[in-house]
């Protein structure tokens, strides 16, 4: 089995044309690349409006792993609820908030998803069902099993039927560690609830390497099926791969209404934060991991299959270069919240200093859509 | 071995006393009940006497000084004792400065604050008035005294260090409350510069109300109007700011009632009705070239004896013009007759009860008059109306028995009372200046001239 | 008045019972809450009722069953989560202070929590330190929750039944010590609303301020206190978060004195809040700054005499009462 910090080939998937090993549409194809080729683009300008100081805070860059939300995200359903940890621009984008709300978010405006009270670590979108962006490691596991257990009550206890939904629950390799991680499975192993657990193992705890920090770092599965819950282990720098394997594991579930474990194998290209030197890894790993780049596997795939030629390619990178830079025009035009709304959305009923509540664009577009 | 002087307790509510004067000095024999020094109590200046004989080895506590009842203040060695060789109790020389305080200005000593009367054991704590020179007082104690009007700094706190709390407000408010409620109905006509020195004291105050023969009184605030306000101001500034001081003296009126009646009858055909008061402001403006200083004004670093003789008259406003009182000028009065002084009186006081007075006949006065004769007041006193230096305060002239000739006899007599700025004025020159006018009232052809 | 008089226990489970008929997202989960039914019994014969899906026996596990309740909440459910003891929450601290208050913030509006976490609060039973925790003065500290702390069994029901329908996360604090209490308590709806104090026994010298247990120590202090003459109004402010500080000025108005009664460590408590409140609401209605009486200082203690000292019982109040008015 590889190691992260040992490097293993990049590409342990894949090999053959793309129209023998995955059922998906061209249309679908293209959409996992514009999507990754969004997050790629969407990230590089969130790192330079950080330097420029337009964005605060923490802030973690999701360049290298867009794979893994753009192919597990597809693999589910739109009503199937999704929950991440801190690292979340490219599950919010890949779920489709628009990219003026997530970046307005970070910039600190009323047009954010969260109308600026948010942040980078904390994205949330309803009309998707995109349930956070949570800051602290591991806390997003007891909620997914929640989210799940809400689903399934509502489709089984209320509805009276059976479990029609999966919860897709990410958390990095370092809420292994987390106590709650293992109360999660424990729960969700119990009452049969149907949350996958997608470990997006990309070998880093903040600076702390998983074999510094995490027993049975080669093979952390082991710690789903202590609870009972079936593991993969899954390249997660091939989106297709991600996709087909995701289906499965996803099907599975919804099927069984059972949790799974995944270990899925991918690689940030940039530092925990922006304020990692990556003193922790050395130049040779991280260009060993840059040449199995989730964009342009997809991209040379798709070549080669027919699918995309070279302009067509830079066309649709331009278009989301576009997108963003308008998504940033945007997210600069956004007003700072009214002081006023320090007090709104504290309670649901007012008492006190609550003043009620504003409802977000997100909120706003998504009824208007309807 | 030596022997300790301490600070005597010299009086029952003595907490600290100041060293006056010593009668002795160090290395000087001293005898069982020699005065060794003279203290000043909260209420007195006592003697303090040595009840031991020796030699005075140190004094501790130096002339002027403050200390609290106990303080060690002097040193005796005793008889075979080498003075040179006792140390202060303390192990050093002189109390250290922090341990006493400089006494007081007289002006500033603070009155013996009657305790309030409580069931509470821990309010026998001294009262302490201040905390870092403020009163120390609850909140709702200092909202309470404010709406009642109580002054605070008249209370003894019974809480925590001398706080003065609720129920010290309370009771300080039902104390009062029964002085109001037997003034109530004791209306006296509102007569500048009458001082209010009719208290609490002097009202009736009965344990057994007589409601069910006084129609009922109401509470009720009344605006104050700005006559009011400045009657307030004036005086509060003159009672508060000029040391007061008061001469009385009887003067016989018979003569001068005799020569009022007479003259009456003969003028009346012209109009001409003359009242005491007339008398008296001719014989006061007449008095002043002999004593210029009754018609002065004290100025901080001068006195300012003023060339014209303006008599001020009091004059009490009628109740429908809202009450007060004004004090209207006659001008020149030392120049005027009885006849034109009469006359002015007259007018002054009727327009200023109609119309009310202008400004430049109300001003200027340089010695005044108020003369409450006429409501049958036969003595009081009066406040100094500034920036004048004296007020004369006129009783009633009544029938009274007197002494004539070593006889008992039924004569007329009238009280003045003159009230004086001791800045201005000493006491044996307002006695000279009341035997001037004594002569002139009792005898009044001397006013005609 | 209803005529029925009932256990504080089974007003509880009233309104839990009632509830679950009324709205079937709402459930109920923790530690022996089905099969034992309940550790103290609050929810017995609740999974006959309901059925397991409903009334669900968890392991050993806080953190992981409260955020798996927030999750549930996120997504429109209605959980009950049971804490045998609010002692054991603190192993449960993310999500139920990191998730729960925030989460309805942190999305701008659009996920809320409400849930409604109980169990029991406060010491009394000789449990150590461990397991005697008043969490009141730490939890209250947090903006987004709300807080009930019933001291009778009609409030019991009432106020339970209201968290339950509230959109907001409620902490619910129930005493041990109270649950046998007997009270009249009336049958079908019976919501009290929150942020509503209660005047238990009126007075005109003192008004005391407590929540919860504690509302019963002033009430004993205050009939031990009306035999040496001091007359005090005792008040229940049942719900810590919303404050009803109205009903607190108003009889400090009156009385000028003000006690606060709190049963957890006085340094930034609801009575240390209470306190600096009444001070900025009614400052020149104040005899005396107000005074607190609150848990000691120190872990609570295992022996039973020293836990009777610990708390802030009917002596340490009256005690206090003495000492607002100047007669200690």
């Amino acid at each position: 089995m590889s190691s992260v910090t040992d490097p293993a080939p990049p590409v342990t998937s894949g090999g053959q044309p793309l129209a023998e090993r995955t059922s998906a549409t061209p249309k679908q194809l293209h959409e996992w690349l514009r999507q990754m080729l969004l997050i790629r683009e969407f990230e590089v300008r969130t790192m330079q409006a950080y330097q420029d100081k337009k964005i605060g805070g923490f802030c973690h860059i999701y360049i290298g792993q867009e794979a893994v939300a753009v192919g597990c995200i597809a693999a589910v359903q739109h009503a199937d609820p999704v929950v991440t940890a801190y690292r979340d621009h490219g599950h919010a984008l890949a779920r489709g908030m628009d990219p003026k709300y997530c970046m307005a978010e970070m910039f600190g405006r009323i047009g954010g998803c969260a109308k600026g009270k948010g942040g980078s670590m904390h994205m949330f979108d309803k009309p998707n069902n995109f349930f956070g962006g949570h800051g602290i490691v591991g806390a997003q596991t007891p909620l997914g099993t929640g989210l799940a257990f809400a689903k399934k009550y509502q489709d089984e206890v209320i509805d009276g039927g059976v479990n029609k939904h999966v919860t897709l629950c990410f958390l990095g390799d370092g809420a292994l560690n987390q106590g709650g991680f293992y109360e999660a499975m424990n729960l969700a192993s119990l009452f049969d609830i149907p949350v996958i657990f997608v470990v997006e193992n990309n070998g880093y705890s903040m600076g702390t390497s998983i074999e510094r920090g995490t027993s049975m770092s080669h093979r952390i599965i082991a710690k789903g099926e202590g609870c009972g819950l079936t593991g993969y282990e899954i390249d997660g720098m091939d989106v297709v791969n991600v996709y087909e394997e995701m289906k499965k594991v996803a099907d599975i579930a919804r099927a069984e209404s059972r949790p799974a474990m995944v270990d899925l194998r991918t690689y940030r290209f940039k530092g925990h934060s922006m304020s990692d030197p990556r003193k922790y890894r050395t130049r040779d790993e991280e260009q060993h991991w840059e040449t199995g780049d989730p964009i342009t596997r997809l991209r040379d795939a798709m070549i080669e299959g027919g699918l995309i030629d070279e302009d067509g390619f830079k066309a649709l990178n331009k278009d989301q270069k576009i997108a963003v830079r308008e998504a940033i025009t945007w997210a600069e035009n956004s007003p700072e919240p009214d002081p006023s709304e320090l007090h709104t959305d504290v309670y649901v009923e007012k008492f006190g200093p609550y003043t009620g509540t504003s409802q977000p664009q997100i909120v706003t577009d998504a009824e208007e859509s309807r | 071995m030596s022997i300790t002087l301490t600070m005597p307790r010299l009086s029952d509510t003595m907490e600290q006393g100041t060293i006056i004067r010593w009668n002795i000095k160090e290395g000087q024999e001293v005898l069982s009940g020699t005065i060794v020094a003279d203290i000043e109590t909260d209420k007195a200046t006592m003697e303090m006497q040595a009840y031991d004989d020796g030699i005075v080895a140190k004094i501790l506590v130096g002339e002027g000084m403050q200390v609290p009842v106990g303080t060690p203040i002097a040193m005796i060695a005793e008889e075979g004792e080498d003075p040179q060789s006792i140390a202060s109790p303390d192990g050093g020389g002189e109390k250290s400065a922090e341990a006493m305080t400089a006494a007081p200005e007289p002006a500033s000593i603070e009155m013996p604050i009657p305790p309030v009367a409580t069931s509470d054991t821990t309010a026998q704590v001294a009262p302490e008035t201040t905390s870092g020179g403020r009163r120390k007082i609850s909140p709702v104690a200092r909202r309470l005294a404010e709406e009642h009007a109580i002054d605070v700094s008249a209370l003894s706190g019974s809480g925590p260090g001398g706080r003065i709390v609720k129920r010290d407000v309370l009771a300080a408010v039902e104390t009062a409350g029964a002085n109001v409620a037997g003034a109530a109905g004791d209306v006296l006509p509102v007569q500048m510069p009458t001082v209010p020195n009719v208290s609490s004291q002097t009202l009736v105050s009965t344990t057994t109300p007589m409601v069910h023969h006084v129609p009922a009184l109401e509470s009720t605030e009344v605006p104050v109007s700005g006559m009011r306000q400045t009657i307030a101001r004036r005086l509060v500034e003159s009672k508060s700011t000029i040391p007061h001081y008061q001469v009385k003296m009887r003067f016989s009126m018979d003569t001068l009632m005799e020569l009022r009646k007479s003259l009456n009858e003969k003028l009346a055909a012209e109009g001409v009705k003359l009242s005491v008061n007339d008398f008296i402001v001719r014989a006061c403006a007449l008095s002043m070239a002999e004593h210029p200083m009754f018609n002065a004004s004290w100025a901080g670093d001068r006195i300012l004896i003023h060339g014209r003789v303006n008599v001020g008259v009091a004059i009490s406003l009628p109740e429908e013009r809202g009450g007060g009182l004004v004090v209207a000028s006659i001008r020149d009065a030392n120049l005027k007759s009885l006849r034109m002084i009469s006359a002015e009186s007259k007018h002054l006081a009727t327009k200023a009860r109609d119309k009310g007075l202008a400004t430049e006949e109300m001003s200027d006065s340089t010695f005044t008059i108020s003369n409450l004769g006429m409501f049958g007041v036969d003595d009081f006193t009066a406040i100094i109306n500034p920036p004048n230096s004296a007020i004369l305060a006129c009783g009633a002239a009544l029938e009274q028995p007197v002494v004539r000739d070593h006889q008992l006899a039924v004569g007329w007599e009238m009280s003045a009372t003159l009230s004086l700025d001791h800045r201005v004025i000493d006491g044996a020159m307002a006695a000279k200046y009341l035997g001037t006018l004594k002569a002139m009232i009792e005898e009044p052809m001397r006013l005609l001239a | 008045m209803s005529e029925r008089i009932i256990e504080f226990r089974d007003a509880l489970r009233e309104a839990m019972t009632q509830e679950m008929h009324r709205d079937p997202r709402v459930f109920l989960l923790g530690e022996e809450v089905a099969q034992y039914d309940g550790a103290y019994k609050v929810s017995r014969g609740m999974l006959e009722e309901f059925g397991p899906r409903r009334v669900i026996d968890t392991p050993i596990s806080e953190s992981g069953f409260a955020g798996m309740a927030i999750g549930a909440a996120m997504l429109g459910l209605r959980p009950i989560v049971e804490f045998m003891s609010w002692s054991f929450s603190l192993v449960a601290a993310d999500p139920i202070l990191n998730n729960a208050p925030k989460m309805l913030y942190m999305s701008g509006g659009q996920f809320g929590c409400p849930i409604v976490i109980r169990g029991n609060d406060g010491a009394g039973g000789q449990l150590g330190s461990t397991h005697s925790w008043c969490v009141e003065g730490m939890f209250s500290n947090v903006p987004g929750l709300k807080m009930a702390i019933p001291a009778f069994p009609d409030d019991a029901k009432g106020m339970l039944a209201t968290a339950i329908r509230d959109d907001d996360p409620v902490f619910f604090l129930e005493s041990e010590r109270l649950l046998a209490m007997k009270g009249h308590v009336p049958e079908g709806d019976h919501y009290v609303p929150f942020g509503q104090a209660v005047v238990r026994r009126p007075g005109t010298d003192v008004t005391l301020v407590s929540f919860g247990r504690p509302v019963h120590f002033c009430l004993d202090a205050a009939e031990e206190l009306a035999k040496e003459g001091i007359s005090c109004e005792v008040i229940d402010g049942r719900t810590i978060r919303p404050l009803d500080i109205d009903t607190i000025v108003q009889s400090v108005r009156k009385t000028n004195g003000c006690v606060v009664v709190d049963q957890s460590w006085s340094f930034g408590s609801p009575g240390s809040e209470v306190a600096a409140q009444v001070h900025a609401h009614c400052f020149d209605d104040l005899d005396n700054h107000v005074m607190r009486v609150h848990s000691a200082d120190v872990p609570s203690p295992y022996a039973a005499n020293l836990e009777q000292e610990f708390l802030p019982n009917a002596r340490r109040i009256a005690e206090a009462v003495r000492s607002a008015l100047y007669v200690a």
